[in-house]
């Protein structure tokens, strides 16, 4: 196969004289689900509708496949589309919605019901053929918009936040299903978010962006352990990002030359009682750790997760730990001891560079 | 429950005196249209159908009333024409002109009618383009008139439906922009587009200020025939605005169940 299916080369625009987006380079292989990743406002939802069409380019190519798209219409352009807002023909039923494409594209009625069974069938709502839009619910309008964007076997398939609409639960299910069937389709997809928790579950690849550019690309893994800014670091997690000055009061000279860290919550060790220290001391590989002194400012529990904020040397550090049902046992504004790995301390670029 | 019902209460009082403070007028020319002496009693000292008849009788009426219609319906049918195409090619493709267009559609309000008139009879009267009296003065006059309703109407019915999308989603599905106007566009407006011309239609008809100043003495409308015969009897003039009243009723109900039945085809 062709090592890059799309190509997006320099891709421009301006809104007024605002760049939206500068000068933005991505490839991305047959098969692969990319997440563009990024606050409000960072060009990822511009830049997908540079993708398919919807918005003119200032400057910069698009290749997919083999086809320039960069001055085709939308509808030559073999792109399908799922949008926020589902965007579903209210005057048709879900069998309609969900045909109309092949109708636009001449398909015969016969073939067109049993492609549209099809569809039906992969996105679980074969009870709803009949029904109108508005008697959906979010969640099945949504599956109905997916549905409808693939059956015309389009060869790239962007996804407009498509989730953020529903409630957390449908959310996290939906997800699920909108990666199995793209995996089963091996189709190539971009999906854009602003939620890292799903961009960090749904991805083969996360394209961070931030004022129009993408500022760091990689595997889910990747982008969540080795964050290249300062500010990747703070969008992707919950990573403590910390100065010069405070990286030095915590962690001793001979740290690195960059100008701030980033240190992830769940590497600082809390010692809340003896065992803890017994089993810190048992292990050789510890020599290199250092213990400073603190005291917990306020606790949340985020299920599995319990997570410390931390006074420490002055700097407010956020620690993760593992819910294991003994740890609950601090109270606000109690002493406790943290452990300090130099090795889990990341050194960030300048913002820019 | 009991909340409930001490809740509504003054609500219903609210709308009765509503009723009554828009419906009474509205049965007071209805009885006097029918009334044979009503002078000094509370109602009618005895009945008639002298008034009624004699409205009938007269050629004129029927006349006006035919005249009224079709005037009507032109206009408003020239108005869907131009305007929706028109809106829908601002909201969708030029939405910078959205408040250049707002401005354009209330001009109608700022000028008054008198004014209007006069400027469209010194304009048209001489010159190149002669058409002082002629219905298509008038007509041009009427789709000036309904600019504001018809505008408003299309418009957000296009922002109900979130036109734009629907539109970016045909086309991304294939569909040319015609084709997508007119299969996933023009059915999700169309409710709100009969409202538009059932409103416009219903202004152009009970319109009378303009349409007499322009063409009074030469286009006999149903408001300009009202105008003349007032004069003649209160009785007669009752029975006549009574008579264009059902007309208009049976008109908007007619449109509303064709409204209607489109709307339950489409959605089932």
């Amino acid at each position: 196969m062709n090592a890059s299916y799309l190509e997006l080369q320099g891709i421009r625009k301006l809104f007024g004289d605002q760049p939206v987006l500068n000068d933005v380079d991505l490839t991305i292989r047959e098969g692969e689900l990319v997440t563009l990743l990024g606050p409000s406002g960072c060009g990822k939802s511009t830049l997908l509708r540079c993708i398919a069409g919807l918005t003119e380019l200032d400057g910069g190519r698009i290749r997919l496949g083999q086809q320039d798209l960069s001055n085709l219409p939308p509808r030559n352009r073999e792109v399908g589309m799922v949008f926020q807002s589902y965007a579903l023909f209210p005057n048709l039923t879900v069998a309609d919605n969900i045909e109309y494409g092949l109708k636009m594209r001449g398909v015969a009625k016969k073939e067109r019901m049993l492609r549209c069974e099809e569809l039906l069938a992969l996105v679980d709502l074969e009870d709803k053929r009949g029904a109108y839009p508005q008697h959906l619910s979010g969640g099945q309008q949504q599956r109905v918009a997916l549905a409808r964007s693939l059956a015309v076997q389009p060869k790239l398939l962007l996804l407009d936040e498509p989730l953020s609409a529903l409630d957390a639960k449908i959310r996290k299910n939906l997800r699920t299903e909108i990666r199995q069937i793209q995996k089963r389709l091996k189709m190539t997809t971009i999906f854009v978010t602003h939620d890292q928790e799903e961009a960090l579950t749904l991805s083969d690849r996360i394209c961070i962006m931030n004022h129009g550019r993408i500022v760091q690309d990689g595997s889910p893994e990747s982008i969540y352990s080795a964050p290249r800014t300062e500010f990747v670091a703070r969008f992707i997690g919950s990573y403590n990002v910390l100065s010069r000055a405070e990286a030095s009061r915590l962690f001793g000279e001979g740290i690195g030359q960059a100008d701030s860290f980033a240190l992830r919550p769940e590497s600082v060790k809390l010692l809340m009682d003896r065992s803890d220290a017994e089993e810190l001391a048992a292990a050789p590989a510890n020599a290199s750790k250092r213990t400073i002194e603190g005291t917990i400012d306020s606790i949340h529990i985020l299920g599995n997760v319990i997570r410390y904020f931390v006074d420490a040397a002055g700097i407010r550090l956020t620690i993760d730990r593992l819910n294991d049902g003994r740890s609950l046992r601090a109270n606000d504004q109690s002493g406790v001891r943290l452990v300090l790995d130099p090795s889990q301390l990341l050194q960030l670029e300048k913002e820019g560079a | 429950m009991t909340t409930q019902r001490k809740a509504r209460w003054p609500h219903r009082a609210l709308m009765l005196l509503l009723m009554i403070y828009l419906l009474l007028p509205l049965l007071g020319t209805f009885l006097y249209g029918f009334a044979k002496e009503w002078q000094t009693t509370i109602l009618p000292q005895g009945w008639t159908l002298e008034w009624v008849a004699g409205m009938f009788q007269d050629v004129r009426f029927l006349e006006a009333l035919w005249t009224s219609l079709y005037l009507c319906l032109i206009s408003v049918g020239l108005s869907l024409a131009v305007m929706l195409p028109a809106v829908f090619v601002i909201t969708v493709y030029l939405p910078k002109w959205e408040s250049f267009m707002k401005g354009l559609v209330v001009l109608p309000y700022a000028v008054p009618g008198v004014v209007a008139a006069v400027g469209l009879i010194r304009t048209y009267s001489s010159g190149p383009i002669d058409l002082a009296g002629t219905a298509y003065l008038l007509i041009g006059a009427y789709f000036v008139v309904i600019l504001p309703y018809m505008y408003q109407g299309i418009r957000n019915s296009l922002l109900t439906v979130s036109a734009v999308e629907l539109l970016h989603a045909a086309e991304l599905l294939g569909a040319k922009r015609m084709r997508a106007f007119l299969t996933v566009i023009l059915p999700n407006i169309w409710p709100g587009i009969m409202i538009s011309t059932l409103l416009s239609f219903s202004v152009l008809f009970g319109e009378f200020v303009l349409t007499n100043m322009l063409v009074g003495g030469h286009i006999l409308t149903i408001q300009v025939y009202l105008y003349q015969r007032v004069a003649e009897s209160g009785h007669l003039a009752s029975a006549i605005a009574i008579t264009y009243f059902i007309f208009i009723l049976a008109i908007s109900t007619v449109w509303m169940k064709l409204g209607k039945k489109f709307n339950g085809e489409v959605r089932g």
